[in-house]
């Protein structure tokens, strides 16, 4: 029973009364009774019954069928009640009574055509409804998020070892922590949002395969949400690097040392003068030659001399990592400059900042085991600091893309794009000072860093990072042909692109005939502010398109009620002052009306 | 006899009795609080509780005794005795009677009181509490010999918490007690426990009780990855043992194999500490004069106890230079302090080890901890006592090359003004002729310090201020000054090199200064021009105006000083200049690259990374029962390398017995993360751009 029908009953009963309590003081009244006030009393109760109603529930609006009101998750029962267009149910919506049940927006608006404005209530619209809402005036004023995981990005995939970083995005919580908890329930990197509320944690992979990490916010020792973070965890085909120097030294062995255990096919050539070469068998440094290789990481002096087909090559897809041996010469540092990296400072060497040891049990948590060959090297505050250093100058400029820096904030290594290949500068100076320190991880992050970037490109399996939930549409993208989730359904791409919606939480892989790609598909009730800032975002941008028409829409109706409430003001007054008035009691009743009007 | 001994003869016999009652009522319960006190806390908890409870006994007595004072003995005299008529009192009353009567009556009852003797005032022995109290204390005693201790006969078994549902005719765990015996030498005492599941000392002796229900007919501990132990029958009981020296795990198996399987318990050995040494001397003492006996303290700490005797070794560094012997020597040292935390501090005599001077000692305690049969030994750090030589040490490096040859003259100079400054403030004081002799003086002072820089810049600034009294005065040998010697000539030391330049000559150019530059040089001479005047007004008796040159002079000296250092050659070895053109010019035929192959680390965890893979969720995941044995081996070779491989080897059991059970594989898998290598950083590969980002790439390529 809608308040509608409530309200209408009570007037029906009303009137019926007050017309027979009428009748009963006109028979009472006898003589003094003039039978046309009486008749004109119970005119005007009927009217004013009538304009009530039409006041509480405005014809223009419940009447017609231009307008709807759409109950989502978590509508209040007040907004459901609330007066005006008739109101949809979608299943998201509690069971508050009236309203018409639907299974979606579609069938809503196929059910009431010609509905031009929405009304939404509620938490909002959700993917599956949100395509239908378009080219409707859409009215909806988002309700204020709870203070949680206001975003999650996971890392893209990770080689097996790799150190990642996740981006958190908290709202509403200043105070509070982000903790990274990796699968065996230790905490492996903490961190406070700054003013943005954004967090970044760090975490290391193990070998490959598909792992979830687990994001805890708490705030004074309590859990405030907690969510997993899906790493993808996976191999790659063995690259082939070719490592030049002007001369042997620390920094060539090490990093050959290095790219052999990162399962690198490594050749190293380093010239001693006077036509001696060390190293790996000749390669000559021609196109074809250079073609094989991944990547190149190339010193300063080893530069002069193959500049042009290290260039040519690095056009062509391959990854060029350039390193100084120490002080540089203006030649190279006007032909880096040349390359679009802005070198500023005063040149010469500047000592590195290192960045602080992690606390032990942090370390240990990054760490894997150690084995015989590599034992387990932790660094602590005490340990000796490697004197490792870096150029005086600070790779910048507008074409440069940051991708390394120290503690101190200064620019170790930056890259560009250069045709289909790219090319890296990194300005540390002997970094192999800081395997021989325990600090192996922090050198292998930067090399890994360097050599993740401008390697040459690989087709491989790769993982979306974008969030779903369970029961929500997902759209796949990027898709080239029919596709497979899980062996099991098959996605049909309209220009690249499907929907999915999943039916159980965690990993999915889709797979096409060329490519295979992974998807973490999160529990339905996780990331509830996320869900919720993603949903009236996409609202928002809807809104923002048709707001035009709905501001046109809404000041009409409610103009209808105000005129709907000024005639039933005035037909209660004129009945009032009729009941009050002398008038028709003893002199002519016909002259009321006239004086009336 | 007076009054007063006349009491204490009377009052003795009883207090006596009073006090020897008392003891002996007291006796037998100190015994029996002695024999609790060992029984719960040793030997020392007896002696102490024995202790405290005499002296209190001893004090109740005490206080018992003080009871009989003088009303009782006059009391207890009148009721015993009716021949002293009531009047003991006057007997034992201190002041002289007040009346004749009283006197009378006094002697009269003296004369009477001598019938009876002390002795039958004391009371009778309190016989009926003595037996009681001995009764209690007998019982008390047996009460504590006989109670039960932990770890002393039969155990009292403790109801099983396996919760293994119980099946009609299968044997069933319902009662059980691990009893743990540690190794004697870590004094730990025997324990119950009521769980399967313990941590021991490593080397610790196990013995299990267990009962079941129904009565099993061959029960067994099966030990995961290890032979079974057959439990034996003892009455109603099973019972077995077994020495825990490593940590395991196991399981009880009542059945045969028949019923469900129970869980897994687990035993943890504590292996023992190694022993701990901390100096607590620095670690570099130097030799003070006069010293003769070296004591280096150490404390060794231990879990379960250090040995009492250690080795100290003591390594002497005998002589300097490259004529340096060493010898080395252990000697036993004994330490003090209770047995976990020992301290060690030997008395070494430099007599007995031939130390002398320029030699270093260096001692290392080497202490073993109490383990049997394999004691650890430990050595602890390294300390050094350092007699210097006399001789200055030599310089070395640097230092040799810097030397800064100019604070002691600089302070020289403040002193003139300190000087001057004390003969101004005292010159009210004193008498003209002294006020003048002090200020010349001073100017003698003045005239030392400007010729010890006169000669450091070559003696070129040698004349003396022109006195005014020593006008026409041709200056001589012993006037007063002389030319650039030395103001003190220092006696030369037989073997020393000899400054025969200093010493006979008159040296201009050679001087140190003229390592100086120019501007120095100036300002030195600057410097030196003040201390003339300084000199003169002195010498003439006027510090005051003195006083501004002095001061002069000391601002240049100070800026010299804070301008330059003295940079002495120092000669070292001389290369012969590199000569460019001769390099790479010898013959290079067969150089050629000799690289060394590098092997890459092998990843040892390709069965634990497997299973991570199965057990997880991703595309290679095996929800059904998956093959652990691969992993199960992996385990067993790495369990050195793995945190925590028992609980492993645990988790891997228990997703075997149960391979649906999701709550055992996500333990597998956490345990698993911990237990997997961290790859070297593996290259993530960009994905290639597709044929929009190609045509991109391609345009900016070229705009280049």
């Amino acid at each position: 029973m809608t308040p509608q029908i409530v309200v209408a009953l009570i007037l029906v009963l009303a009137v019926p009364i007050g017309g027979i309590r009428l009748l009963l003081w006109h028979r009472a009244a006898g003589a003094l009774a003039s039978p046309v006030r009486t008749s004109l009393l119970l005119l005007l109760q009927v009217m004013a019954a009538g304009l009530l109603y039409m006041a509480l529930f405005p014809p223009g609006t419940s009447g017609s069928t231009s307008s709807l009101r759409i109950a989502t998750a978590n509508t209040s029962r007040l907004a459901a009640t609330a007066g005006g267009s008739p109101l949809v149910l979608l299943p998201e919506a509690p069971a508050s009574g009236g309203g018409e049940a639907v299974p979606d927006l579609a069938t809503a608006l196929r059910r009431h055509p010609g509905v031009t404005s929405l009304t939404i209530v509620g938490d909002g619209l959700g993917p599956r409804d949100i395509d239908a809402a378009h080219g409707l005036a859409v009215h909806f004023d988002p309700p204020p998020l709870h203070p949680g995981i206001l975003y999650l990005a996971p890392p893209p995939a990770v080689a097996p070892g790799a150190r990642f970083t996740v981006g958190v995005t908290l709202t509403g919580l200043p105070n509070a922590t982000a903790e990274l908890v990796d699968p065996a329930g230790r905490v492996t990197d903490s961190g406070t949002p700054d003013k943005n509320g954004h967090v970044l944690l760090a975490g290391t992979a193990r070998a490959a395969g598909a792992t979830s990490f687990t994001l805890r916010v708490r705030r004074d020792k309590r859990v405030i949400e907690q969510a997993d973070v899906p790493v993808w965890v996976a191999d790659n085909a063995r690259p082939k690097l070719l490592i030049l120097a002007g001369a042997p030294g620390a920094e060539v062995k090490y990093l050959r040392r290095w790219a052999i255990d990162a399962g690198y096919d490594v050749t190293t050539q380093m010239s001693a003068g006077g036509g001696i070469a060390l190293g790996d068998a000749p390669v000559a440094l021609d196109a074809a030659s250079l073609r094989r290789f991944d990547a190149a990481i190339v010193d300063d002096r080893s530069w002069a001399g193959a500049r042009g087909a290290l260039l040519a090559a690095a056009r062509g897809g391959m990854g060029l990592v350039l390193r100084p041996g120490g002080p540089i010469d203006g030649t190279t540092r006007s032909q880096w400059l040349a390359l679009g990296f802005g070198l500023s400072g005063p040149g010469g060497v500047a000592p590195l900042v290192l960045p602080k040891v992690d606390a032990e049990p942090v370390a240990r948590t990054r760490q894997g085991i150690g084995s015989e060959e590599a034992p387990v090297d932790i660094a602590t505050t005490e340990d000796y600091l490697p004197d490792i250093s870096r150029l005086g100058l600070t790779p910048g400029g507008n074409d440069a893309v940051p991708l390394l820096r120290d503690a101190g904030g200064a620019t170790l290594g930056a890259w560009r794009a250069l045709g289909a290949g790219r090319v890296a500068l990194f300005t540390g100076i002997d970094s192999y000072g800081l395997t021989l320190t325990g600090r192996r991880d922090l050198y292998g992050d930067w090399w890994s860093a360097l050599l993740d970037t401008v390697a040459r490109p690989a087709p491989g399996s790769r993982v979306l990072t974008d969030t779903g939930w369970v029961g929500e549409r997902m759209a796949l993208c990027a898709l080239t042909g029919e596709a497979q989730v899980d062996g099991r359904v098959r996605v049909l791409p309209i220009n690249g692109y499907g929907g999915y919606w999943p039916t159980q939480a965690g990993w999915h892989m889709l797979r096409s005939k060329d490519a295979a790609s992974a998807f973490y598909v999160q529990p339905a009730d996780a990331l509830p502010t996320m869900r919720a800032a993603h949903n009236s975002k996409a609202m928002a941008l809807l809104s923002a398109a048709e707001a035009k028409q709905a501001s046109a829409a809404l000041p009409g109706q409610s103009g209808a009620t105000w005129l709907w409430w000024l005639g039933w003001l005035a037909v209660s007054a004129l009945l009032w002052w009729l009941e009050r008035a002398r008038l028709g009691r003893r002199t002519a009743p016909a002259e009321t009306p006239q004086s009336a009007m | 006899m007076s009054a007063e001994t006349l009491f204490a003869h009377w009052i003795a016999p009883a207090r006596r009795r009073r006090f020897a009652d008392t003891l002996a009522l007291a006796l037998p319960l100190v015994l029996a609080l002695a024999v609790l006190g060992w029984r719960w806390g040793g030997l020392i908890a007896a002696l102490l509780v024995a202790t405290v409870s005499l002296a209190v006994a001893l004090a109740v007595a005490r206080q018992r005794m003080a009871r009989f004072d003088r009303p009782w003995l006059i009391r207890s005299l009148d009721t015993t005795r009716p021949e002293l008529e009531d009047s003991s009192a006057l007997l034992f009353a201190d002041e002289a009677p007040a009346s004749p009567l009283q006197s009378l009556q006094r002697s009269r009852i003296a004369a009477r009181l001598d019938q009876g003797a002390p002795q039958d005032l004391a009371p009778a022995w309190s016989s009926r509490l003595l037996l009681l109290s001995s009764l209690l204390a007998v019982a008390l005693i047996a009460a504590a010999m006989l109670w039960p201790r932990a770890g002393e006969g039969p155990p009292t078994l403790a109801p099983s918490s396996e919760g293994m549902p119980a099946k009609p005719g299968v044997p069933r765990l319902v009662a059980q007690n691990l009893r743990i015996i540690p190794p004697a030498y870590t004094g730990l005492p025997v324990r119950d426990s009521g769980s399967l599941d313990a941590r021991v000392p490593q080397g610790s002796r196990l013995e299990w009780t267990l009962r079941f229900d129904p009565q099993a007919s061959a029960p067994k501990l099966l030990m995961l990855g290890n032979q079974p132990i057959a439990l034996r029958p003892d009455g109603a009981n099973w019972i077995a043992s077994r020495a825990a020296d490593a940590a395991f795990l196991y399981r009880v198996d009542p059945a045969a194999g028949r019923g469900p399987t129970p869980p897994l318990h687990r035993v943890d050995a504590i292996a023992d500490a190694s022993p701990q040494v901390k100096a607590l001397t620095d670690s570099l003492t130097m030799v003070k004069p006069g010293q003769r006996s070296w004591s280096p303290a150490f404390t060794a700490t231990d879990d379960y106890g250090v040995a009492a005797s250690a080795r100290l070794r003591v390594t002497l560094a005998i002589g300097e230079g490259e004529n340096v012997t060493f010898s080395e020597r252990e000697i036993p040292v004994s330490g003090s302090g209770p047995a976990r935390d020992r301290r060690f501090t030997p008395r070494l005599d430099f007599s007995t080890f031939g130390f002398a001077a320029g030699g270093d000692m260096v001692v290392q305690l080497i202490v073993r901890d109490n383990r049997a049969p394999n004691p650890q030994e430990v050595r602890g750090p390294s300390l050094i006592l350092r007699w210097l030589s006399p001789k200055a040490p030599e310089s070395s490096g640097l230092t040799g090359m810097v030397n800064t040859t100019l604070p002691a003259y600089f302070r020289s100079q403040r002193q003139i003004i300190i000087d001057i400054e004390k003969l101004l403030k005292e010159k009210r004081g004193l008498a003209p002729d002294r006020y003048l002799a002090r200020s010349a003086s001073i100017g003698g002072d003045q005239q030392i310090l400007r010729g010890r820089y006169s000669q450091f810049l070559g003696g070129e600034n040698e004349d003396a201020p022109d006195l005014p009294t020593a006008d026409g005065e041709a200056h001589s040998d012993g006037d007063g000054h002389d030319h650039g010697g030395p103001p003190v000539s220092t006696p030369n030391v037989f073997g020393e090199k000899e400054d025969v330049l200093a010493e006979f000559g008159h040296p201009h150019d050679e001087s140190p200064a003229s390592s100086l530059d120019p501007e120095t040089r100036v300002v030195l001479k600057q410097a030196v021009d003040e201390m003339w005047q300084s000199e003169r007004e002195l010498k003439t008796g006027h510090p005051d105006t003195a006083l501004p040159y002095a001061y002069k002079a000391l601002r240049f000296i100070k800026e010299v000083q804070q301008a330059t250092r003295i940079f002495l050659s120092r000669v070292g070895p001389e290369l012969p200049p590199i000569d460019a053109t001769r390099r790479m010019t010898g013959k290079r035929e067969g150089l050629a690259s000799r690289q060394l192959e590098i092997t890459p680390i092998e990843q040892q965890d390709g069965p634990a990374a497997a299973a991570w893979r199965a057990l997880g969720d991703g595309p290679d995941a095996i929800r059904g029962p998956i093959n652990l044995a691969p992993l199960d081996g992996w385990v067993r070779t790495n369990a050195t390398r793995l945190p925590d491989a028992l609980a492993l080897s645990g988790a891997i059991d228990a997703v075997r017995q149960d391979p649906g059970c999701t709550a055992c594989r996500a333990k597998l898998r956490a345990l698993l993360w911990g237990a997997m290598e961290r790859p070297s950083g593996h290259l993530a590969r960009r994905r290639p751009a597709d044929a929009a980002g190609a045509r991109y790439l391609d345009r900016i390529g070229a705009a280049q």
